[in-house]
């Protein structure tokens, strides 16, 4: 689904077209993946936004390939009969040869093509395959590993029909083969061996053996050139796997991955260095009215307030203005994605705010599901006591308004000692009454089936944060994925995103991560971390930043306790911020929309497919790389103003990256409006820029790109 | 009386293995009929050696090699392949009556009463009870009946791609017409019936005559791994298939003594007395079994694994020039039994049959770090010692080295590829890099 954002805050100078002279003439471009029209986890979401543009790119000429599985088909494709005449011929001599391939156009944006294949249908020739992967390169698959059978399988269907697909040609055709992840990797490998003419893309979201042994524990980016691979695999039980996709890797004529820190894990666990960086895009729907966003932002914050009313009742001895919602969402990986350090970092977040008498409350929530047992009896309670409350205002509103009513059509000014009566005040001290509490606040809205054991609430047991009177941070765990249905908060993932302040990914494995590009282009501001794909592609692209509401936690070249007092501080830093301060930040964010649009990014795939193109076919295409800041493309500038907020509380803060520092005196103090912000930014090239940026080429720059390289 | 036989099917050499327990389970409740096997031709000479002792007679089924029809038909419905296979079963015209036993069936004790029914008799099928399952069942060969089956395959196919789908379609009247010919459940135990409706289990499950090891988890493919996954009633039927299988090994004659090396079931069944009195106690009171609790399973185990050692320590002795193996074999396999009996149990039988899962003597053996496999390996040289003895010690290295590539791969099948040493990626990427440019 799109994320809409408005129309008036987006054209950005620097994104414009790559316009390049290459010439696809007659090619053909599958795009071969396990997760096409079949959701099993984020590169669906890839494919799926990506497709539009490719279709538009590539029209008729533009295939995706993966399994077919009933119940997806039936939901999201709509099978037709094979367009192009000589993938009918294909399809039909593949059907008659005992495999089951379909044909449809997929119901998604763009409704691209697919073609299908029934992999169980084609079970009876896994042994004969097998063998054939056997004799190629040594490879054995076990028996008991479904999905390596599976990928077995695939590969071999995927390869057999472009084999098919390039002898149904009548001239030598030109095709690109784009391959996703490990799982259709082996259709690349036999691609090669077979000296089929298809030019070979492989793009992994992330190794196979990263993700292990990230999830062991293990010191991962400071051992990454030191791991024994084969041995590492190998004890995980997963050497076959490792095998299929290094060897994919090591196959194709153009390698990508979609970060520049899994092209670090890539180029040392898959010995390869990708060739390009493939960043993944979002579909951007653009919104008629200018600061829709900031809009949608109120309503649904109210929402969460409402919530915080009820949760908090008998302990709202906080301003509900001056509170933060900051939240953390995802798979729940404990240490992944980095939930021990907000937590820690809340901690002493808590800490400064106390000491420094602060009157901002910060609200944070933990959206991660685990196994529970439904939602608590206490949190239920929390929102019928406040529904309780509400009813009863209106009822004693209604009354004194019947009264009003009477007194001014008698033509008297009412006397506003008799308005209330003595039953009114009865029920509104019943009402109040029924508020009383004995307990805190719960931490948990579930009962926990692992109460006794969970990472999350044991941690805030040791730090002691439970939603005392006297603590300025709260925390509200919420292990179950939001629903618009829910009683307790019933909003959906994306209204709940925009109502909040601030979104926290301090991730230590995330080669992509969506979380925080869905905030960005909700122009909600977010903390993610260099070792994250988006931290990375943030950091490259923008001049400073944190300016435009990206905070970057350095936790590859830092220590634990060093990355959570940067964390401390961002939150910090975040918290002095004024009002104003935080709308004109959520502008900045969410004019960084454009960068995460696949409009932009999708030139990234392009450049691979004509380099694969022409990797393969040196006589018919010719690829000439940009120019080196090409590739790294645009970088945004630093705003015209900066909020005023984070460059004041710098020397208050007792850590902040060193890049901040130096250009502080050249900084605009002054607290511009929103809209002439948007006005400036408009005119990057004539900013007054001294200390850092060189702006060079203003005009005839391709990229209008300002070097930030110091 | 014109001939009857029970005739099972196997498709590869790990299937062969379940072969040898069918006919093995035959044989000890003493059938008095014949027990065919087909094979497929991709079953290794090796495999295919090893169940000619056992049965009555093996029969190599090639559909792309027999007549026209068939051919055409496996040409026009390549999916079909194993089905075509399966169907072959009815070209048997030399016998007037057969049951047809799947490879992954465990016989509990004499089923010669199958033979009084008639075509075709056959049990339901667990998940849709108006469909016979096709695991076992009573047919009459006839040359006949097989065409129209073939004729029946190609135009309507098989609604689960398979040959019971193309059976219940073919006899279509099997769930109502007659109920003589419906076979009680007992004579096709499936084992998932024993979650899907345990309480009937508990009162029925003892009379089981039959189990069908139903699904991708096959007792010879269980590793050891099935004591977690399983649930406890299979994991009884899986060791009583496994020591079906075991009772093989015992049987094996000594290779010194120069007898063809699968020519002993009848004989060695006496040799091996004390042996065979254990295991066929155990599955004379396999009924019991099935009401005890595991722990004491492995407490039987545990009385009974030690003597199986000794025993198979004697046999050995008569070959020549192995004592220093011995030695070590005999520790390691002490050692490694100790706790568990699954992992000895598991690796055990396979060592002692020239089947698909036999070690073989390597060079990599002796630089094994002592991983998983490593167990498996050490104890090789003895095996492959006695069937080279047997086999006159005249393999060219062409010959081993063959059955060294299939013993690799077979190592990785069972996800022990040896990743530290021949298997490392760099000797991949050589292989790669060999077809790109």
């Amino acid at each position: 689904m799109p994320l809409a954002r408005s129309l008036s805050v987006t054209s950005l100078s620097g994104l414009e077209e790559w316009d390049e002279e290459f010439d696809l003439e007659d090619a053909v471009l599958f795009e071969i993946a396990w997760e096409v029209a079949n959701k099993v986890g984020g590169i669906y979401t890839v494919i799926q936004t990506k497709a539009r543009l490719t279709a538009e790119e590539w029209g008729e000429n533009y295939f995706l390939v993966g399994p077919y599985v009933e119940s997806n088909v039936r939901t999201q494709v709509e099978l037709i009969e094979p367009t192009n005449p000589t993938l009918k011929r294909t399809i039909d001599k593949m059907n008659s040869s005992g495999c089951k391939v379909y044909f449809g156009r997929w119901l998604i944006e763009g409704s691209p093509y697919v073609v299908l294949i029934d992999v169980g249908f084609t079970a009876w020739s896994l042994d004969r395959w097998k063998s054939e992967l056997w004799e190629l390169c040594d490879i054995g698959v076990p028996w008991f590993d479904r999905e390596a059978n599976d990928a077995v399988l695939f590969g071999f269907l995927t390869a057999w029909l472009l084999g098919e697909y390039a002898a149904q040609c009548e001239e030598p055709p030109h095709i690109v083969a784009h391959f996703h992840e490990w799982l259709a990797g082996l259709g690349l490998v036999l691609c090669r061996h077979r000296h089929l003419p298809v030019a070979t893309i492989f793009t992994t979201h992330a190794t196979l053996l990263g993700r292990y042994l990230c999830a062991g524990n293990v010191d991962f980016y400071n051992n990454l050139s030191e791991f024994n691979l084969d041995k590492e695999a190998g004890d995980r039980q997963i050497y076959h796997r490792y095998c299929l996709e290094r060897a994919a890797a090591h196959c194709a004529h153009v390698f990508t991955t979609v970060s520049h820190i899994t092209a670090v894990e890539a180029e040392h666990l898959l010995k390869r260095k990708p060739d390009i960086v493939t960043p993944n895009g979002l579909n951007v729907k653009k919104f008629s009215a200018m600061h829709e966003f900031q809009n949608l932002h109120a309503q649904s914050k109210s929402r969460i307030q409402e919530f915080i009313r009820g949760h908090f009742y008998g302990h709202l001895d906080f301003n509900l203005d001056k509170c933060l919602f900051l939240f953390i969402a995802g798979r729940y990986e404990f240490s992944n994605k980095g939930a021990d350090i907000f937590l820690e970092a809340l901690a002493r977040l808590n800490y400064l705010l106390r000491v420094n008498h602060s009157d901002v409350t910060v609200i944070a929530f933990f959206i991660m599901p685990a196994r529970t047992n439904n939602f608590n009896v206490e949190t239920l309670k929390g929102q019928a006591v406040r529904k309780q409350l509400w009813d009863t205002a209106h009822t004693v509103k209604e009354r004194f308004g019947k009264k009003l009513y009477e007194s001014l059509l008698v033509g008297q000014l009412p006397d506003v000692s008799k308005m209330l009566d003595k039953e009114d005040f009865t029920i509104m001290k019943r009402a109040i009454f029924a508020t009383q509490r004995q307990s805190q606040p719960p931490i948990c809205t579930h009962n926990m089936l692992d109460d006794g054991s969970d990472p999350i609430l044991n941690s805030v047991r040791r730090i002691g944060l439970f939603n005392s009177a006297s603590d300025r941070v709260k925390i509200i765990f919420h292990p179950e994925f939001l629903s618009s249905t829910s009683p307790l908060l019933p909003m959906d993932y994306e209204e709940f995103v925009r109502g909040c302040h601030l979104g926290v990914f301090p991730s230590y494995y995330e080669p992509w991560g969506y979380t925080p590009a869905e905030c960005t282009v909700m122009g909600i501001p977010s903390i993610s971390t260099n070792l994250s794909g988006f931290g990375c592609f943030m950091e490259e692209h923008i001049a400073d930043p944190t300016a435009y509401g990206i905070y970057i936690l350095d936790r590859r070249y830092r220590g634990v306790d060093e990355s959570c007092n940067q964390l401390t501080s961002f939150l910090f830093q975040f918290c002095k911020q004024s009002r104003r301060q935080r709308i004109i930040q959520r502008n900045r964010t969410e004019r960084l929309s454009d960068l995460l649009d696949w409009r932009y990014l999708g030139r990234y795939y392009v450049a691979a497919r004509h380099m694969a193109l022409a990797k393969a076919f040196p006589d018919t295409y010719i690829y000439v790389p940009h120019d080196p800041t090409s590739t790294s493309g645009f970088r945004y500038p630093r705003p015209a103003s900066v909020p005023p907020s984070p460059a004041l509380s710098r020397h208050s803060s007792p850590h902040h990256s060193e890049a901040e520092d130096d250009d502080e005196d050249e900084r605009y103090d002054e607290d511009l409006e929103a809209e002439k912000d948007r006005v400036n930014i408009r005119q990057p090239f004539s900013m007054p820029f001294k200390n850092k940026s060189s702006v060079h080429g203003a005009n005839g720059n391709s990229n209008g790109v300002i070097d930030e390289k110091n | 009386m014109s001939a009857e036989a029970f005739v099972t099917l196997a498709t590869s050499d790990s299937y062969c293995m379940g072969a040898i327990v069918v006919a093995r389970s035959l044989r000890r409740h003493g059938t008095t009929r014949s027990i065919v096997v087909m094979v497929t031709p991709n079953v290794s000479q090796r495999a295919r050696l090893g169940l000619e002792g056992l049965f009555d007679k093996v029969i190599v089924v090639d559909v792309m090699d027999s007549e026209d029809q068939l051919r055409l038909s496996m040409l026009r419905r390549p999916e079909l392949g194993i089905t075509f296979t399966k169907l072959h079963c009815w070209t048997l015209t030399q016998y007037s009556k057969c049951v047809f036993l799947d490879a992954d069936t465990l016989v509990l004790c004499n089923v010669d009463e199958l033979f009084d029914r008639d075509e075709l008799s056959a049990a339901p099928d667990p998940g849709w009870p108006d469909c016979f399952n096709s695991g076992v069942f009573v047919f009459r060969p006839c040359l006949h009946t097989h065409a129209r089956l073939l004729e029946h395959a190609l135009q309507h196919g098989s609604f689960d791609g398979g040959d019971q789908g193309l059976l219940n379609t073919f006899f279509s009247s099997w769930s109502e017409a007659d109920i003589s010919k419906h076979l009680p459940f007992i004579y096709n135990l499936t084992t998932s019936s024993t979650y899907t409706y345990l309480p009937a289990f508990k009162q029925f499950g003892h009379n089981a005559k039959i189990v069908h090891f139903l699904g991708v988890m096959k007792p010879w493919s269980s590793q050891g791994r099935t004591e977690s996954s399983q649930s406890q009633n299979m994991g009884r039927f899986l060791t009583l298939w496994w020591n079906e299988y075991r009772a093989q090994k015992n049987c094996q004659p000594p290779a010194s003594e120069g007898e063809p090396p699968h020519k002993f079931e009848k004989t060695q069944q006496v040799q091996r007395e004390g042996a065979k009195s254990l295991f066929s106690k155990k599955l004379e009171i396999s009924d019991l079994l099935l009401t005890q609790s595991s722990v004491q399973m492995e407490e039987m185990h545990s009385m009974t694994e030690p003597k199986d050692k000794e025993e198979e320590v004697k046999v050995q002795e008569g070959s020549k020039g192995e004592e220093e193996h011995h030695g070590e074999m005999h520790t390691t396999q002490l050692t490694s039994s100790e706790g568990d009996f699954h992992p000895e149990e598991v690796k055990g039988p396979s060592q002692f049959l020239p089947l698909s899962h036999t070690p073989v003597n390597s060079p990599v053996d002796e630089d094994m770090s002592p991983s998983r496999g490593s167990k498996d390996i050490q104890d090789s040289p003895l095996i492959t010692e006695g069937l080279d003895n047997s086999q006159t010690k005249t393999r060219v290295s062409e010959a081993d080295r063959v059955r060294e590539e299939l013993q690799r791969r077979q190592l990785w099948e069972a996800g022990q590829a040896d990743y530290m040493g021949r298997d490392a990626f760099k000797n991949i990427k050589k292989m790669l890099d060999c077809f790109l440019e």
